[in-house]
């Protein structure tokens, strides 16, 4: 799943850097408050567990042997922020010192892997698991399906990154300037391998290390979940913010769906302008969708009027700077997202009483 | 102030589990001190509260007249006093080389104190030459072997000229030369104003490293005095498992005796 | 990959990091080209080229770029054998096969027919399969030189003078140090495993021996963490981490650092 230089487009490449950066920003600021000074080493060593563990061969049910990422367990042990840490510092050693994935594309493989991968795994597996008793079996099963259904959304997304890059980026001839294949070919590709192997790989590795760790090291596992002995609970165990995040996680899976709208062909029925309607052809069609009822003769004074009071900085969805109207698409997506996000985080800001709970370490 | 340490009837446990129970104990400045104990009777836990890395929940421990607390570790000015004066090196060594290479490990510290670049490079510099470790400067850690990560772990307090040495089971682990090499150090701070503690349970290093022993049993205290006293006392030093019996048979008779595996001194 | 020979794949990767590491060191000790520059320079330019690799759509200019990188690579004293081994036939073998089906599923003008197969080859197709693979080629060449190149310790101080966070330095750097350590920990647990065997595992025991052993390393982790977080703390660490930075542009840093930019910038543009 580690996605080389040379499969992403530029501009995918520095799109998805900045989702994972996002989660970078995030997952420090929250583990730096959660853990203080104890962050720098336990990080470490759990990313260079992580590490470690993705050299394993899994020995899979068929006689194949398949390889984990590790991001289950470690969004277990330490919560979805520090496996995002955890994972995306694994990840860039992988990178960086043993050239395994593309360095354009860390940012990629750290949102598809560290980011999403954690969230799902942990949403999954507190799913899952629910009340469950600490030593129950449900909690192994839980591990395992976590591990399953992480591997696979994350694959998913790495399919969909692959699939936008024929349609989005191709060159005058029609040739694929990156990765080649379209969705429905790209997305049945990549998930065979990951709902066969790596999936099971995965699904392995944390159902093991759980049902290992309720015998031998229960503290790990906890629900007050101390790692340090006697410091704040783990960021995972604390309930709040969590519908919050998965909703994060929503948005960030759809801003990748986007360019999905540019397959629907034509305008959406009631949204034309009084272009539109003054033009035979577009006329024409309005006609065809309105169950044959033709469109009014002369623009209705009303549109009329109201359609000069505002013209929109991205009219048609497209910045007037960017040629490509699908890229231009995505564009407007992320920043109407983005502008969303904004306005939401002042509000909350805003709202905010004063003497939040701050646990100190 | 000629006291370093005054503990007073400490206990302290991890997870449940007594590690240390109604433990005193008074080290004097200059003084070498040994940690006589078995495995499991303290003596690591011991050094860590004198390191103040544990706050044992009863007693007190002060160091030089102050108390050791948390509360006055939150305190920079004093916290950064301590760290600087006091030493541990760890009984594992990977534990203590947490930096890509050893150049760094040994300026760890002196960076730590935001000592001024010049001088921290010179100070470095100077440390790993005396422990003729300036070869391996840019080598990395898994990269060397036992007793060479011991000397570097040893550089990398030395740089800061602690006053109080902690010494968890030094020569541990470490073939004959390098034993030798740590047990020389160790001698070489007879006499001087650093106080040195070390943790062990090798009974035949004792005598070089130490002028009072203190015998450590189950997080007590059973037993102090000079080296010869203690090593000399074979049911104090059985009753700590600090040398095991033997037992053998002349014919019908049957006999144990105490015994213990050490180097003979030869006397010049 | 068969069962019983799982245990022996994994120990063979973890030789294989070993021995990485290994070459690194000694590659990064010769006198060579890229050797001579400021690491950041390195850094810097080394990313550039990357990046005009991706950016770059004409197959003439990507080809002119990974010439421009052997050159390089021989100018280092970097083993063109050794390049190929690591780097060139695996990913021939691996994007090799990925981009295979392109050159008949992608749409377009035909170039030439396979007459036992009767399927077509087009133009598209062709340059499709050639662009990314040529681009995967030189893009891990250039990442690959950089790390042969250059001391990890030296890539990590390069990051943090480009602002990277001094916490993320120090982490990645501490998760590099005892990746060693961990992998000779697990080496060591398959080792006597391996040593115990007597005949063929079935798969739930071998499942389950994976999992132990994993379950032991994420233990003994953790246990470290604690243990190394007190070794911090001994040495006065107190929550800010601060990096001795001992870098010094001379002026072939500064011609090389042009150098690069000027390649880099070139091929972008001719490549757009």
């Amino acid at each position: 799943m580690h996605i080389p230089d040379g499969y992403l487009s530029p501009s995918t490449c520095a799109t998805l850097y900045a989702f994972a950066a996002t989660g970078w920003y995030s997952a420090l600021k929250r583990i730096k408050r959660m853990l203080a000074t104890r962050a720098i080493p336990l990080i470490s060593v759990l990313a260079a567990f992580s590490f470690v563990v993705m050299m394993f061969n899994v020995p899979l049910p068929g006689g194949t042997t398949g390889h984990a990422v590790g991001v289950t367990v470690a969004a277990i042990v330490l919560g979805p922020w520090g496996s995002i840490l955890a994972i995306s510092i694994a990840l860039a050693i992988q990178a960086l010192f043993f050239g395994d994935g593309g360095i354009t594309t860390l940012g990629a493989n750290c949102f598809n892997m560290a980011v999403v991968g954690s969230f799902v795994a942990c949403g999954v597996y507190r799913l899952a698991a629910a009340r469950s008793g600490i030593r129950s079996r449900r909690r192994v099963l839980a591990a395992a399906i976590a591990g399953y259904v992480s591997i696979n959304a994350a694959a998913f997304v790495t399919a969909l990154e692959f699939g936008i890059q024929p349609t989005l980026f191709h060159d005058g001839s029609g040739t694929p300037l990156y990765a080649p294949y379209p969705l429905h070919v790209a997305v049945p590709a990549m998930m065979l391998g990951h709902l066969t192997l790596a999936g099971l790989a995965e699904a392995v590795i944390s159902a093991g290390m759980v049902s290992y760790l309720q015998r031998a090291d229960l503290g790990l596992l906890g629900e007050a979940g101390n790692l340090a002995t006697g410091s704040a609970p783990i960021p995972a165990m604390v309930n709040n913010g969590r519908s919050l995040r998965r909703l994060w996680w929503a948005v960030a899976l759809l801003l990748v769906c986007t360019p999905i709208g540019i397959l629907a062909a034509g305008t959406a029925w009631g949204e034309w302008s009084s272009a539109d309607l003054m033009n035979a052809k577009t006329r024409a069609q309005i006609e065809a969708a309105s169950g044959n009822h033709a469109p009014p003769v002369s623009v209705p004074t009303g549109l009329q009027k109201l359609s000069t009071v505002w013209t929109a900085p991205f009219p048609g969805y497209a910045p007037r700077f960017i040629k490509s109207p699908a890229f231009g698409y995505s564009l407007s997506a992320m920043f109407g997202a983005g502008l969303l996000v904004v306005v939401s985080l002042t509000a909350r800001v805003i709202g905010r009483r004063p003497n939040a709970r701050n646990p100190r370490p | 102030m000629t006291t370093a340490y005054d503990v007073a009837d400490i206990s302290f446990a991890y997870d449940g589990i007594p590690a240390i129970r109604g433990l005193s104990l008074r080290i004097e400045r200059g003084e070498r001190v040994a940690l006589l104990g078995a495995n499991g009777s303290g003596k690591s836990t011991l050094l860590r509260v004198l390191d103040a890395l544990c706050f044992p929940p009863t007693g007190s421990v002060t160091f030089q007249g102050n108390p050791l607390t948390q509360e006055c570790f939150h305190r920079d000015g004093f916290s950064l006093d301590f760290r600087r004066q006091v030493a541990l090196v760890f009984q594992n060594p990977d534990v203590q080389l947490f930096n890509p290479t050893v150049f760094d490990e040994v300026a760890y510290g002196p960076l730590q104190l935001q000592w001024e670049k010049e001088e921290l490079v010179r100070r470095v510099e100077a440390t790993l030459a005396s422990m003729a470790i300036s070869h391996l400067r840019d080598r990395p850690p898994y990269r060397l072997s036992g007793g060479e990560k011991k000397r570097v772990a040893l550089a990398s307090v030395l740089v800061l000229d602690p006053e109080v040495l902690l010494l968890d089971e030094p020569t541990a682990t470490l073939d004959p030369k390098s034993q030798s090499q740590v047990i020389d150090l160790i001698q070489q701070w007879k006499g001087t104003s650093k106080t040195v503690v070390t943790a062990t349970h090798q009974l035949d290093i004792v005598e070089d490293i130490a002028d009072r022993v203190v015998v450590l049993e189950a997080g007590t205290v059973i037993a102090t005095g000079t080296p010869s006293e203690i090593l000399s006392n074979a049911d104090l030093l059985l009753r700590a498992n600090l040398i095991h019996a033997h037992r053998h048979s002349h014919g019908p008779i049957v006999h144990s005796h105490p015994h213990f595996h050490g180097h003979s001194h030869h006397e010049h | 990959m068969s069962q019983h020979s799982f245990i022996e794949s994994t120990l063979q990767a973890f030789t294989g990091a070993f021995s990485k590491a290994l070459q690194s060191e000694h590659t990064a000790n010769q006198p060579g080209l890229l050797q001579l520059l400021d690491p950041r320079v390195r850094v810097i330019g080394m990313l550039a080229l990357v990046v005009s690799v991706i950016i770059c759509r004409r197959l003439d200019v990507i080809a002119a770029l990974l010439l421009t990188t052997v050159l390089i690579a021989v100018a280092s004293r970097v083993s063109l054998v050794s390049l190929a081994t690591r780097v060139w036939f695996v990913i021939l073998g691996f994007t090799g096969l990925i981009a295979l089906p392109a050159l008949f599923l992608i749409p377009g003008t035909p170039v030439f027919v396979l007459p036992a197969l009767r399927l077509s080859v087009s133009a598209q197709g062709l340059r499709t399969a050639s662009l990314l693979v040529l681009r995967v080629e030189t893009a891990a060449t250039l990442t690959t030189l950089l790390v042969l190149c250059t001391p990890w310790t030296h890539i990590l101080k390069a990051l943090r003078s480009l602002r990277l966070p001094a916490e993320v330095v120090t982490m990645l750097a501490m998760t590099h140090r005892y990746v060693f350590l961990l992998i000779e920990t697990a080496n060591q647990m398959f080792e006597s495993r391996q040593s115990r065997a007597v005949g063929k595992l079935p798969g739930s025991e071998q499942r389950k021996v994976t999992a132990r052993t994993a379950g032991v390393l994420l233990s003994k982790s953790i246990e470290l963490s604690h243990e190394v977080y007190l070794a911090m703390l001994s040495r006065g660490f107190h929550g800010e981490v601060y990096l001795l930075n001992d870098f010094r542009m001379r002026l072939r840093d500064y011609l090389g650092l042009t150098a690069f930019i000027c390649v880099g910038g070139l091929a972008a543009w001719m490549g757009r």
